[in-house]
């Protein structure tokens, strides 16, 4: 992560390097497909594509009970990858939640209209934190270099097209920026 | 995608409850009694009573719903909760059915793990996305878990 506080506890000082040894060793015993080398995973995946959303103005509901909800209307934007490529229809949007910890739950629904007209729709659930300069920043709407703070996603699809329906078979994570005019988001698909 | 290893997870399953054909697909219910997890950060065990509610879609796609505790050895619990997909081909699915072993590499076992714990120690887990890669063994699965950075 890329602020030091979130990272987890250190494993205290007398942490066994046996048992850390141990855990780095144990998903090759597991047959993992992921190579394991000194405690850093490779963990394997392609891009999916670059998603580029626009948003109208928030609805800021305020305090509700889960905490602070905002909704984000989706007004348009686009997406390319290697695979497909198009534009976002309006309709969606962004169900924002900043809970009570400080961590902003992202809950998003819209539909993706490939180039040669295929509909995707696609959610996803996420997570944005950082340090409170950061986010304030970002709250005023500047731009802020996305490593110091945390957005990832993990979106999913839905297609009846044959050609996507590859999109209906993967488990995707999505790393984020917040931007003024909207976020972008930079999907792997994971092998 | 950058990643490090956040737990090994072990559950343990008795026969499921098949519960045959419903609206959206084929319906499985898992129940899980107990298991282990163990990685550099925490370690622990799963307590029984959560489960796997299975769904075999039309595509042949198996969606897992996976909800369970976990305990770790000093106390603290942690709700667990993931979100997967498993597919392959049909006679590698067809092997997994029979309670054999067949190596996770030849079909496709992903799932999204989300936490939840109030134990101040634990709170990372409250704020990372992770991503978890399954191994289908014939007493319950194993699933190596990676907090994605």
């Amino acid at each position: 992560m890329p602020d030091s506080e979130n990272e987890g506890p250190r494993p205290p000082s007398g942490v066994r390097r046996r048992d850390v040894l141990k855990a780095a060793v144990a998903p090759v015993l597991a047959g993992a497909t992921w190579a394991v080398k000194g405690g850093e995973t490779v963990m394997n995946s392609r891009p999916l594509m670059t998603v580029r959303i626009t948003a109208a103005p928030p609805q800021k509901l305020g305090t509700v009970p889960h905490g602070t909800r905002t909704v984000v209307p989706v007004t348009g934007g686009d997406f390319e990858g290697p695979r497909l490529r198009g534009k976002i229809l309006p309709g969606g949007g962004d169900w924002l939640l900043l809970r009570s910890d400080d961590v902003l739950e992202l809950d998003l629904r819209i539909t993706l209209e490939t180039d040669d007209q295929a509909l995707v729709y696609m959610t996803f659930q996420g997570l944005r934190h950082g340090p409170p300069d950061a986010i304030a920043a970002l709250g005023r709407g500047e731009v802020v270099d996305p490593a110091r703070y945390y957005f990832r996603t993990l979106p999913r699809f839905e297609t009846s097209t044959e050609k996507y329906a590859f999109l209906n078979r993967i488990v995707a994570v999505g790393v984020g920026e917040a931007r003024p005019d909207g976020a972008v988001h930079r999907i792997d698909e994971i092998l | 995608m950058t990643s490090r290893l956040l737990m090994t997870l072990q559950v343990v399953v008795p026969p499921p409850q098949k519960l045959g054909a419903v609206p959206q697909g084929t319906r499985v219910i898992a129940p899980i009694t107990g298991g282990t997890f163990e990685g550099p950060r925490l370690r622990g065990k799963v307590l029984p009573g959560g489960g796997d509610w299975t769904l075999l879609r039309s595509d042949g796609v198996l969606e897992l719903d996976l909800r369970i505790t976990l305990e770790t050895d000093d106390g603290a619990s942690i709700g667990m909760s993931s979100f997967g997909i498993r597919h392959g081909p049909p006679e590698v699915l067809a092997a997994l059915a029979r309670g054999e072993s067949v190596d996770p590499a030849r079909y496709y076992f992903r799932t999204a793990p989300r936490f939840e714990t109030s134990a101040p120690p634990y709170a990372f887990l409250n704020r990372l996305i992770a991503i978890a890669s399954g191994d289908r063994r014939p007493g319950g699965p194993i699933y190596t878990i990676e907090e994605i950075l």
